[in-house]
């Protein structure tokens, strides 16, 4: 018997070992838990995973857009009956679009990144000698900027969200939501502690990064990356979303103090305006954005701007998904010699930064226009724009907003001629231009056009103001939310819809 | 793995030695190997014998010296074969295996949702095992084909993971079963039960299908088999811009005070012109779009040989074209069986099968834009006179569209031969590639030309041992024991690439710098470098198995066979790689155990089965538990690499987490049949009863949002499928007479039900699907349609406010849907599960009348108890959200342009509203999609005798005019119920499946 056993064991042992062989595959098309987190091309794929989940959840249905300059209705879209529900605040629509747009799950991708981040990070510390200590630090500071982030851009969008700051992959339990009050003192905790460690630019021997950052020189981080000044940018208006507009001021104080340390300047209206400009690829006065190369093959059909905006003869298609009405363009650019828009004295534009085909059926915004690789082919709808969400004219009129409304007249207007001038308009004068607090916000809406400010604006404008019945009801039933998608209220038992949108 | 142990220490000696022989062959091919049950015991059969099951294998041995010894028995597979010959089966004019077996046997079900030539079909047996709600679980529910014990691979759907829409697989999209020649073919069994399935062990867990090339005599056959045939262009309605103009009018007319909706509503322009010529004139597309078309199919073999050494050799060509967009499929064919028995204990066998096919695909848009992930301006559609139509098809004349596959399978195999202690030895390969190089002209899309190039494979190695012994015991006890083994290698693969905007429309290949010495090695020279993706993946499965088997029988009366198994898959996860499994089959021959003596019964026979069979992952990021990979794409964008051009790893977000301690996926069954033949065997009844539970199944759960996940996948799906096969053949009129009848009927009645979800849940919603536990899985999810809201104060008042729709509040104009849980608001909560997708009952219906040399055969197929959600007529009323937008909602083929279907059955809603009124999802579209139809009318001739009288070479000669689906009967309002995928939605996009006249020969020499 014991021959029998020793066989048997032997048996065992060698059947063991070359079955092992035959069934053990490494998968070639998802990386095991066993292969991450070793060395610092893991981190660095984890921290650009985390921007792109960013990227994926403002680009998605062009959500950006759609919750920022669509639902402010000063777009109308002719053919697409999701996008005029929305801008007539039916939110409750049956379209897949508004679906997508009221669940979250894609900001919550986003925080799970950052939140695994966090938690296996040391890993690769103590494994890969080359990641060293001020990589890690830097990397740590994007990822709790881009959670935060994410975390204030859902406050704005649904009000109270679940708050979640771990990846919790051992049980993931249900959350109820929490109180937006306290996640946004949480947010705003977090990006300032962000700030401190992170760099004026990458790969450029900042002090607070030394060296190439991940082996890639300056040019390649230009802009793609978030920044010392991103950071108190995205503050400023953080500040401002809850009205806290002395913080605005000294947020933003950094960032205008500060703006030559991080290669950021002034744009000019050309610049603005080009299909090779500001928007086109990445660069340093995309104070925050997220780019869609055209040299990385990252231009895409869907995610920008100009997917919804143009229309022929800028681009091949017969009807833009939206456009601004002739009388809407006409009373938001009222002044002579806007660079932007204006009309000569025959009534004709002076020129097609802001709007071609102006005299058309259909004037087309275009103001952004990065098609293919920067040129002004109509061909093909591919762009290469980038998802801005703020630059420096967008924190110069928050410096001025909040000055306006702590009373600052001086530095208010101050700040509003920066813009006003360089946009080649006569400085700021309340006989012509009226009201100030309304100026600076009727300057925000013609520079920032397109780029998903209005809504917000507007928010905050009439929480300022409060002389807009209408809006005070929004503003009082939090309909300034978006419903939370049924999907999620069914996964989720404990989530309460928006009671605006019962 | 302990539980091995069990099993024994001869089973352990032949572990070492397979997996010692798996190795070498690692080490030697780089590229891993397979192994199916070695069938060469049944390979020597005669060529003709269509009731070659199992018990009756006496035949077998008489007929060859290259012989074989006894096949084992085959406990528990049915006494008798009621499905049609082979060589009826050959004379239908089929591209596909599918094609040939739809409607022939009890229990398998053929969806053919598309006429277009050497489209993909699938195939179910006894039901769906699982819900299917994409072409992943179609692939899952497969059966296996194995042809001379060769498993064939078929094509994986990882590739899907890279595509915006699924409408096709990228590459080919070719149906991979053309490569059966049915002339080539000796016999066709499906396999149903577990005791005949059991061999196969999860590879069989959905059935088998178990094809047997023809092999040689020992004396020279030439046999020649073809027809010739026309396939005949449909006769359609078609209507043009007035039509549908005044279609619409009618809903402007009723809610818009001055011809629109809102101010700034615009109307489509190609309907808004009446006098433009392409709309307005006349409808004439059919044209040009629909034809009549020539097919044949000819093969023609050779077969001689030895007592001690035999081949067939034979080769093939058909050619088949579809009625519809000039679609059609060429295929080359060469088949080769040898054996050779050099030795007396010895015997070599090897079989080669090769097709080539080349197929042209249909024109439409939704594919075309699909291919190229771009939609153009889609304001004007194709106009449906046939001079515009035209002039839009001559853009295809500058285009290619390659698109062929290559398919070969072969084994060699030894069977050694010591009396009672047999060894076979096997080495199978099955390999199909497919390629698809494509090029569209500047002029085919607003001056953006567009080429895509794929290549493919899979590749199915494997490597079969089996031993024998027949225990020598006296007297009427005989009992034989089998110990096997198999390895297979599993590797699928593709390489793809596409391209935008060429230099220009004569440079039609994406060509690279081929010189690696240049910096710009591999850079795109004739397309743009920012406008080339390319696309690589590959995918690994090995599969090991062990089993042993007992068959005892006692006097041929009681029979019963025990088998033991052992499976692991590299796509199990590393901590439940193995899974065990028993099937226990046992046969009472009550004929000639109880009632020898009278003679009503001929035969009856019981069966039953009862056992276990795993079922395998089909993906391997299954085996991986939590992981990694780059998933930072959205809607409209999937395949996004990275950001800032770097490669990123997320966690899966949008396909779903996965966890740890996933076990085997396995099924069930318990069966249980009967065998009877009584009045001399003029009624034959097979009656095979089942219950088959398919349980721990993998399901995608939507989960853990505020962890980003889309879904969670998660194990323990469980899903009942129960039913009976029924096969009765009667013979009416003897074949004695000089007119004779024989009818045959095969009917599979089936009803599936979920029996429990992942974590204990009962229900889900996954898309416009509920999964709910206690209900059938293939059911639709809709609202209940009870008419129209003529007025808003007809709208129900819930607390003094109109009732409202997901928030928002119905109108006049609004369809009245049903509160069917009675909270006050219509939403979602208030869709129920109704009708059936797949059909309840389905079979064939033939009857064969002989009238001395003549014959006449006539097939019916028919399905009952199954429905139709009409997409295609919802998409017509709600055409307000399908025009003017860039979607593929928004995209109307030329075919837009045919009148299907009643629109006066249908309430005239409001099309503007935000609820939707017409959206498919209400049962206002479901229709029964019960049909019957007539497949094959058939009269041949039989002039071998005449023949015979003169020369004495020709053994047959049977020449044939047949007629194939000739009509069909449904109440069905739609195109046809057959065109429907296997979601039930008919979305009008399948081609019609042509009425078909053929003039066929038969002949042996």
């Amino acid at each position: 018997m014991k021959v029998y056993f020793t066989i048997l064991v032997l048996a065992v042992t060698i059947t063991l070992g070359g079955c092992k062989k035959v069934l053990d595959v490494d998968s070639t098309r998802a990386v095991g838990e066993q292969n991450m987190w070793n060395v610092l091309e893991d981190t660095r794929a984890a921290l650009m995973g985390t921007y792109g989940l960013v990227r994926s959840a403002m680009a998605d249905h062009n959500a950006h857009w759609l919750y920022g300059e669509v639902r402010s209705a000063d777009f109308i879209s002719p053919v697409r009956q999701d996008l005029k529900a929305i801008g007539n605040n039916d939110l409750n629509a049956s379209y897949p679009s508004l679906d997508a747009l009221s669940n979250w799950r894609r900001w919550y991708a986003v925080i799970n990144s950052a939140n695994l981040f966090l938690e296996r990070v040391g890993e690769v510390k103590a494994k890969d000698p080359r990641y060293t200590d001020n990589n890690m630090r830097v990397d740590i500071a994007q990822i709790r900027f881009l959670r935060a982030y994410a975390y204030f851009y859902m406050v704005r969008i649904w009000g109270d969200v679940p708050f979640i700051i771990s990846s919790h992959e051992d049980d993931f339990e249900n959350k109820a939501r929490e109180d937006q009050g306290l996640i946004m003192a949480w947010v705003e905790q977090e990006m300032l502690a962000a700030a401190q460690d992170l760099p004026y630019k990458y790969s450029d021997n900042d002090e607070q990064q030394p060296g190439n950052y991940y082996n890639e020189s300056k040019s390649r981080w230009a802009g793609a990356l978030a920044r010392k000044l991103t950071a108190y940018a995205v503050l400023a208006h953080v500040a401002a979303w809850q009205g806290e507009y002395p913080n605005v001021a000294t947020y933003t104080k950094f960032v205008i103090d500060n703006y030559t340390k991080g290669e950021n300047g002034y744009v000019t209206t050309d610049n603005l305006t080009n299909s090779n400009g500001l928007f086109f690829n990445k660069n340093f006065n995309q104070l925050f954005g997220f780019n869609f190369d055209w040299g990385h093959i990252d231009a895409s059909f869907t995610g920008h701007i100009e997917e919804l905006t143009l229309a022929q003869p800028v681009v091949n298609k017969s009807i833009p998904d939206i456009f601004m009405p002739k009388d809407s363009i006409l009373s938001i650019f009222d002044e002579y010699g806007d660079e932007r828009f204006s009309l000569d004295t025959l009534g004709n534009p002076k020129s097609e930064r802001y709007f071609t085909n102006y005299n058309g059926k259909y004037p087309i915004f275009s103001k952004i226009k990065c098609i293919m690789g920067g040129v002004s082919n109509p061909e093909f709808r591919i762009f290469s724009s980038a998802m801005i969400f703020t630059r420096l004219e967008d924190v110069t009129l928050l410096r001025a907003e909040a000055f306006a409304v702590l009373g600052e007249r001086g530095q208010a207007i101050e700040n509003l001629n920066v813009i006003r001038e360089l946009r080649k308009l006569q400085p700021y004068d309340e006989v012509r231009n009226g009201d100030l607090l309304e100026a600076i916000f009727k300057e925000r809406r013609r520079e920032l056009m397109g780029e998903g400010h209005r809504w917000y604006d507007l928010v905050r404008y009439n929480r300022i103001r409060q002389n807009n019945p209408a809006f005070n009801e929004l503003l009082s039933q939090g309909g300034i939310y978006w419903p939370i998608s049924r999907a999620l209220i069914s996964q989720n038992k404990l989530l309460k819809q928006n009671s605006y949108w019962n | 793995m302990p539980k091995k142990l069990h099993v024994g220490w001869l089973y352990q000696m032949l572990a070492i030695f397979s997996c010692s022989l798996a190795m070498i062959f690692d080490k030697a091919y780089g590229e891993p190997l397979y192994a199916g049950p070695p069938d060469l015991a049944i390979l020597m059969q005669d060529s003709i014998v269509q009731d070659s099951t199992a018990l009756d294998s006496a035949k077998i041995d008489t007929v060859y010296e290259v012989k074989l010894p006894l096949p084992l028995k085959k406990v528990g597979r049915p006494a008798q074969n009621l499905d049609a010959t082979v060589d009826d089966l050959a004379r239908f004019p089929a591209v596909s295996l599918q094609q040939y077996l739809k409607g022939q046997a009890a229990g398998l079900y053929v969806q053919e949702p598309n006429g277009e030539p050497g489209s993909v079909q699938s195939m179910l047996i006894r039901g769906a095992s699982m819900p299917l709600l994409s072409a992943r679980e179609l692939y899952q529910n497969q059966p296996l084909i194995v042809l001379d014990g060769v498993q064939l691979i078929g094509e994986h759907p990882f590739a899907y993971d890279i595509q915006q829409y699924d409408f096709n697989r990228i590459g080919t999209a070719t149906n991979l079963l053309t490569n059966i020649d049915m002339a080539n073919i000796a016999s066709v069994e499906v396999l149903k039960d577990l005791p005949a399935v059991a061999i196969y062990g999860p590879r069989g867990a959905n059935g088998v299908i178990l094809l047997k090339t023809k092999q040689a005599g020992n004396r020279r056959a030439i046999s020649f088999n073809a027809y010739t045939g026309l396939v005949q262009r449909p006769t359609v309605a078609t209507m043009n811009g007035d039509y549908e103009n005044s279609f619409r009018q009618q809903f402007y007319d009723r809610y818009t005070p001055a011809g629109r909706y809102t101010e700034d509503d615009v109307y489509p322009l190609y309907l808004s012109d009446s006098l433009n010529a392409d709309y307005y004139g006349p409808s004439n597309w059919t044209d040009s779009y629909y034809r009549n078309a020539l097919i044949y199919a000819v093969n023609a073999s050779i077969a001689g040989g030895t007592d001690r050494a035999n081949f067939r050799f034979a080769l093939g060509n058909l050619k088949n074209k579809g009625v519809a967009d000039n679609t059609g499929l060429d295929r080359y064919s060469a088949s080769f069986t040898l054996n050779m028995k050099p030795i007396k204990w010895m015997t070599f066998s090897a079989m080669f099968n090769g097709n080539r096919i080349e197929r042209q695909r249909n024109r439409n848009l939704r594919d075309r834009f699909a291919l190229m992930n771009y939609i153009p301006d889609l304001s004007a559609p194709l106009a449906p006179n046939k001079e515009s139509y035209d002039r839009y098809l001559k853009n295809f004349e500058n285009s290619f569209d390659d698109n062929n596959s290559n398919i070969v399978e072969g084994f060699a195999g030894l069977l050694f031969d010591f009396g009672p202690l047999t060894f076979s030895t096997k080495f199978s390969v099955d390999y199909n590639e497919g390629y698809r190089d494509l090029f569209y002209p500047r002029t085919l899309l607003e001056n953006n030309s567009f080429a895509s190039n794929y290549y493919g494979y899979s590749q199915r190695i494997q490597f079969d041992n089996l031993l024998t012994y027949k225990v020598p015991l006296n007297g009427l006890h005989d009992l034989s024991l089998e110990a096997g083994q198999f390895v297979q290698w599993d590797t699928y693969k593709y390489n793809y690439a596409y391209a935008y905007r060429g230099v220009n429309d004569f440079i039609k290949l994406n060509l690279l710098e081929s010189d690696p010495g240049k910096d710009e090695y591999l850079t795109p020279l004739a397309f743009p470098r920012e406008l080339v993706y390319k696309f690589l993946d590959r995918t690994k499965h090995n599969l090991l198995a062990f089993y042993g088997r007992a068959n005892y029988s006692f006097d041929e009366k009681y029979k019963v066979s025990l088998l033991l198994r052992g499976d692991a898959s590299s796509n199990a996860q590393p901590t439940n790689r193995w899974l065990f499994t028993p099937v226990l089959a046992a046969e009472w021959n009550i004929k000639e155990d109880l009632m020898t003596q009278q003679d009503f019964f001929d035969v009856f026979n019981l069966r039953a089965g009862a056992g276990r069979t795993g079922r395998i992952n089909a993906f391997d990021n299954f085996a991986q538990g939590p992981q990694y990979t780059a998933e930072v794409g959205f809607t409209g964008n999937v395949t996004t690499p990275g950001y800032n051009g770097f490669a990123v790893l997320t966690r899966p977000y949008s396909s779903g987490w996965i966890g740890y301690d996933l076990p085997w996926a396995y099924s069930d069954q318990l069966n249980l049949g009967l065998d009877l033949g009584f009045l001399q065997n003029r009624i034959k009844l097979q009656l095979d009863g089942y219950i088959r539970q398919d349980k721990n199944m993998m399901l995608a759960i939507p989960a853990y949002a505020e962890y980003g996940y889309n879904y969670a996948q998660q194990s323990g799906m469980e899903v009942h499928n129960s039913g009976l096969d029924i096969g009765i053949q009667a013979t009416i009129i003897p074949t004695d007479r000089p007119f004779s009848w024989t009818t045959r009927l095969n009917v599979n009645l089936n009803k599936n039900k979920l029996n429990a979800l992942p974590g204990g849940l009962d229900e889900i919603v996954l898309g416009n699907r509920k999964l709910e536990v206690g209900k059938p899985i293939d059911q639709y999810w809709l609202f209940q349609n009870e008419g129209i809201y003529l007025a808003d104060d007809e709208v129900p008042l819930v607390n003094g406010q109109p009732m409202k729709f997901n928030g928002t509040a119905l109108k006049a104009g609004d369809p009245k849907w049903v509160d069917t849980n009675n909270d006050q608001v219509i939403s979602s909560e208030d869709k129920t599960l109704v009708g059936n997708m797949l059909p309840k009952v389905a079979g064939g219906f033939t009857n064969q009348f002989f009238y001395q040399k003549w014959s006449l055969t006539a097939d019916l197929y028919f399905n009952l108890g199954r429905k139709i959600l009409n997409q295609e007529m919802a998409n017509r009323f709600d055409f307000i959200n399908r025009e003017g937008t860039n979607t593929m909602d928004a995209v109307k083929e030329i075919t837009f342009w045919e009148k299907r279907g009643d629109y006066s059955k249908y309430p005239l809603y409001n099309p503007w509203s935000t609820v939707i009124p017409y959206r498919a999802e209400q049962d206002l579209f479901l229709e029964n999609g019960a049909f019957l139809k007539m497949r094959t009318l058939s009269l041949s001739y039989d002039m071998s005798e005449w023949l015979n009288k003169r020369t004495a070479v020709v053994k047959k000669l049977r020449v044939y005019v047949s007629g194939h689906n000739l009509f069909t009967l449904t109440p069905y309002t739609g195109q046809d119920p057959e065109l429907v995928n296997y979601t039930g939605y008919d979305t009008g996009y399948g081609l019609p499946i042509p009425r078909t006249y053929t003039l066929g020969v038969q002949v042996d020499l």
